[in-house]
């Protein structure tokens, strides 16, 4: 199997997590410190010897960028919708769960273009099922918003 | 003995109160319903319904997610038949034999045939689940720490053989689930390790939070990154789905080998319903009479992989329950629906007033196949019309529900902020080939492992040999070295099964 360039990243994600979390436990009591340190060092090293993995696969078959899960990859897209999520929850504390749940509903699928009916259908059914299952059933209670409270 | 007996049989009748029955008959739908939706799988099910099981009694929660568990493995058979694609990844081997029999216009029958066979693999399951499960169970009685730290250590191991692609990566995604629970309070300091100044870290992170993240906000992610396409229609059909006596006796043996099949890959850590249903698709070929049939739309061959995949499930419940060792993504999930009920997997489930929830939820399980059967055979037509469901709907459905049920666990937002940070971790991760239920098996056995460890070592002063002094630490050892190679094991039956 050839290398993977991603795997770059992920390696260097690793350690960086390894150093984080290396840094934050030496501000721990000496007794504290000893199994935290054993699991950053198990880490460490596995990510270390998938370097080693990753050098002996590029002299052996070669690389390849490793971007064949992202070749179906719609940026605008994503973005968008993540950032929808984003906002949605940003502005749940203010609106409320179903206001801004109905808002955040509406404008994904008005953006990923479905038809109105079905829009409309779809609202209903989840925050119908939400509604009966979590507020009647469960008696959670959901953010009702402070503009509204 | 006696008192077995008497457990099993109050189990049936515990399972039978009218809010277990519902949540059979609610568990199976809801299952059906994702098992039949392309691109949604049943971990990520269970796991987005674990919430809705917190105000429930532990026995009826545990049965509503074994429900989805069952319903949606037989579920990934419907759009596998009608649409030629698997609902679910156990259903990829029914999609070969299964779509031909649409396409000669048997598609009733196939999916008759899947039902039926779901049904028994699914029925004699349980009986494994009945008679190891206690055995087990027992045996992990003995267990001192040193013995729960090992068993821990075995259970990270499988993560190498829950790993897809490469052995080191997965082991990376289990050590970093290991750092992950680290965050909390020390268990035997009392110190605040790694919480960012929120209090609602101190009891670690919230497995449920992490489960929906991992599992659920991450399909919705993954779902959010492809264009949206509209699937197949869904085949109309109007031959029978009831299967003839003779019919039913051509099958019977693929189901009873298939059933074998599928409960030794259930039982064994690592492997899971994707490879039984090649197995048992492939057994079903070799010993089958109408060979020639295969690849053509065999029924033999739709009832040889759906009794494998569904005899799964009894399977994979019993490293869970007895030793606290999920073997694959759906029991580490359902392990989180014990831990969110306050129970603690493993032997203490078959102990004193805890033993008769088990038993109900055994009973429950059993009865949840006739359920399955019932509604599959019902329901098909209508479930059909739902695989179509577009994904540009299940996005913002599956986000909303993800959002409610992580705040539902404790009504924090900051469970909804770190459901979100695990989805994306979870995201990546499957991008960049980790492994998300090594993750999540790490996130468990962490805390587990940790307190094994550190109570051995202050039994004995400090002195490492106390981890090595039973027999029973050497047997887990050789487990332990047993869980590292099996991926490569897995790979070459996996790899056999496709080939052939």
């Amino acid at each position: 199997m050839k290398m993977k360039k991603t795997d770059i990243g992920v390696c260097l994600v690793m350690y960086g997590v390894c150093a984080f979390f290396l840094y934050m436990t030496l501000q721990l009591p000496k007794a504290a410190q000893i199994y935290p340190l054993c699991v950053i060092a198990l880490l460490a090293a596995l990510t270390t010897l998938h370097v080693f993995n990753m050098i002996r696969a590029a002299i052996k078959e070669g690389v390849e960028s490793g971007l064949d899960d992202f070749k179906d990859f719609v940026p605008s897209q994503f973005f968008t919708l993540f950032a929808m999520i984003l906002i949605y929850l940003a502005v749940m504390p203010y609106l409320g769960f179903y206001v801004a749940s109905v808002l955040f509903m509406s404008a994904s699928l008005i953006f990923l273009r479905v038809k109105l009916w079905q829009a409309v259908l779809a609202e209903i059914a989840i925050i119908a099922l939400v509604y009966c299952a979590f507020t009647l059933f469960l008696e959670v209670r959901l953010p009702a918003g402070i503009l509204f409270e | 003995m006696i008192e077995t007996l008497s457990l099993m049989a109050g189990g049936f009748v515990s399972a039978l109160y009218p809010v277990n029955i519902l949540a059979m008959i609610a568990g199976v739908t809801i299952g059906i319903v994702i098992g039949c939706l392309p691109g949604l799988s049943a971990a990520m099910g269970v796991a987005l319904l674990l919430p809705m099981t917190f105000s429930m009694e532990a026995s009826t929660g545990m049965i509503m997610l074994g429900a989805i568990y069952c319903g949606a493995i037989f579920g990934g058979s419907i759009s596998a038949i009608l649409i030629h694609t698997p609902g679910t990844p156990a259903s990829a081997a029914t999609a070969i034999e299964g779509y031909q029999m649409t396409l000669k216009g048997q598609a009733g029958k196939a999916l008759g045939t899947a039902c039926i066979a779901s049904f028994f693999g699914g029925l004699l399951s349980c009986i494994s689940l009945y008679f190891f499960a206690p055995v087990l169970g027992q045996l992990a009685m003995k267990f001192g720490s040193p013995e729960y730290f090992w068993l821990s250590i075995f259970g990270l191991t499988i993560i190498a053989g829950v790993s897809s692609k490469s052995m080191v990566k997965g082991l990376m995604s289990g050590a970093l689930g290991l750092l992950l629970s680290t965050i909390g309070m020390d268990p035997m300091q009392g110190v605040k390790r790694f919480m960012f100044g929120q209090s609602s870290l101190y009891e670690g992170i919230n497995v449920t939070c992490a489960l929906i993240g991992l599992f659920s906000m991450s399909q919705a992610l993954i779902l959010a990154e492809a264009k949206i396409r509209q699937r197949a229609k869904a085949a109309k059909f109007n031959d029978r789905m009831m299967l003839t006596k003779d019919e039913l006796k051509t099958i019977a043996p693929t189901i009873g080998r298939s059933w074998i099949i599928g409960n030794l890959v259930g039982i064994l850590p690592g492997a899971g319903a994707s490879i039984a249903c090649f197995m048992g698709y492939n057994t079903a070929r070799q010993f089958s009479k109408n060979k020639e049939l295969f690849g053509h739309g065999s029924y033999e061959g739709v009832a040889g992989s759906e009794a494998a995949n569904n005899a799964v499930t009894g399977g994979s419940l019993i490293p869970m329950l007895t030793l606290g060792i999920p073997g694959e993504s759906v029991t580490a999930v359902l392990m989180g629906g014990l831990i969110i009920q306050g129970l603690t997997p493993g032997p203490n489930l078959f102990v004193g007033e805890t033993a008769k929830m088990t038993y109900t939820f055994f009973a429950g399980f059993v009865l949840i196949q006739f359920f399955m059967l019932g509604i599959g055979l019902l329901g098909c037509r209508g479930f059909a019309h739902i695989a179509r469901l577009s994904d540009a709907i299940l996005i913002p459905s599956v986000t909303i529900l993800c959002v409610v049920g992580s705040f539902a666990i404790h009504q924090n937002f900051v469970d909804v902020v770190i459901m979100l940070i695990f989805g994306v971790i979870g995201w990546l991760a499957r991008k960049f080939g980790l492994n998300n239920a090594a993750i999540v098996l790490a996130l468990i056995l962490g805390p587990i492992g940790e307190k094994g460890l550190r109570r051995s070592l202050l039994l004995s002063g400090g002195d490492p040999r106390i981890l090595f002094s039973t027999p029973v630490c050497w047997v887990l050892i050789a487990l332990c070295v047993l869980g590292i190679l099996s991926p490569i094991l897995m790979d070459r039956m996996a790899g056999k099964e496709i080939e052939s």
